[in-house]
């Protein structure tokens, strides 16, 4: 007959490693989206704002001659450069896993999946772009990316000509953490 | 002597947590939808939704933007409105009862996920807007603070979700008056 700290072992032997190789297939998508930077696009969260895309959808968000081109397998949105109001770009942090770990890290025993949230967030950059539609509509789209990528994108589209009212920080200065106007 | 817990029984009790969770997530999402089609009549008015207004420094342009677009697709929702219509829309010009949502920000809190998930006291991020509905000629129809918070689970952005849920649920609820012939115009 097993005892009580038996059947607690085994508990914790059974969670750990699904917690664990969730946070490992984790990292390791986060790790490949980063080396993803390439003239092709990066790898992005649409957040919200894109007309016919749905919330929280991952894809591929590049800058295209006609402007910001957004993809995720059959969806796609894109904003014209030439209706770009202002570009924004901040930092933030997130925990990664989304529903399935925080349900998992409430199963792990003794607060144990408190102690291993310190361990599963990942800092994230934003891209905010403000545009205004055919009848003057003003529009918000937002999107996350991993860290170091939307500098790149927003001097991208003040190149092709897009309007920011912050200019494009260069590589040594430090993004705005709040990402707030100036 | 100690009762001898048998495996289904201790996996039982790790497992009340999430049925908790979901308990507490899907509560208010049916509850809200319930009084949702309950009590939503169309009213007369259309709207033009304006973006945040506040201090140079005070609100990112993501929490910004985020309760613009969360705010216009809840008020969309909420079906109480004949048009929902963005700021600077020229569509809005023409149209005889129109109500205009200006929001100035009065608190913004950013909080920290990480610190939440860890201590679930801490690290809440808040926003908090006075609302301020008027007519073309300036009259007030809604005037009231709205605030919008997360406490413990979920992201940063996840506040200004919970703010225009309760700006749309404020909206839906108030009884506005009858568009008078120049109100509108």
């Amino acid at each position: 007959m097993p005892t009580s700290r038996q059947n607690t072992r085994s508990c914790i032997l059974l969670l750990l490693p699904m917690v664990f190789s969730l946070c490992a297939g984790l990292f390791a998508q986060t790790a490949e989206t980063s080396a993803s930077t390439s003239t092709s696009g990066v790898r992005a969260m649409h957040v919200l704002g894109l007309e016919g895309v749905k919330r929280n959808l991952r894809g591929t968000l590049s800058v295209q001659p006609g402007g910001l081109d957004f993809m995720a397998g059959g969806a796609h949105g894109t904003v014209a450069v030439s209706s770009i109001e202002d570009v924004f770009t901040a930092q933030d942090s997130h925990q990664v896993g989304g529903k399935v770990l925080t349900v998992a890290k409430m199963g792990v025993p003794y607060g144990g999946g408190r102690a291993l949230s310190l361990f599963t967030h990942e800092k994230v950059d934003s891209l905010t772009v403000e545009y205004r539609d055919a009848t003057g509509g003003l529009h918000g789209v937002l999107f996350t990316m991993p860290m170091g990528q939307a500098e790149g994108l927003k001097k991208q589209l003040v190149d092709a000509g897009a309007h920011a009212s912050i200019p494009v920080a260069s590589p040594s200065e430090k993004p705005d953490a709040g990402g707030t106007k100036q | 002597m100690k009762p001898n817990r048998t495996f289904p029984v201790r996996l039982a009790r790790m497992v009340w947590p999430a049925l908790l969770l979901c308990t507490l997530k899907l509560g208010p999402a049916t509850r809200g939808f319930a009084q949702e089609k309950a009590g939503t009549t169309t009213s007369p008015w259309a709207i033009q939704v304006e973006p945040v207004q506040a201090d140079e420094g005070q609100l990112p342009p993501d929490f910004a933007m985020a309760i613009y677009e969360d705010l216009i697709a809840q008020l969309t929702k909420t079906e109480k409105f004949q048009q929902v219509f963005r700021s600077g829309d020229h569509e809005a010009d023409g149209v005889p009862n129109l109500l205009v949502l200006h929001m100035t920000l009065q608190n913004f809190e950013r909080g920290n996920q990480t610190k939440r998930a860890v201590t679930t006291v801490a690290g809440a991020t808040k926003v908090q807007v006075h609302l301020k509905v008027t007519t073309r000629d300036g009259n007030a129809v809604v005037d009231k603070d709205v605030q919008g918070t997360v406490r413990i689970f979920g992201e940063n952005l996840k506040a200004t979700f919970a703010l225009a849920g309760s700006i749309a649920a404020t909206l839906r609820d108030a009884s506005l008056p009858a568009p008078s012939k120049g109100a509108g115009q």
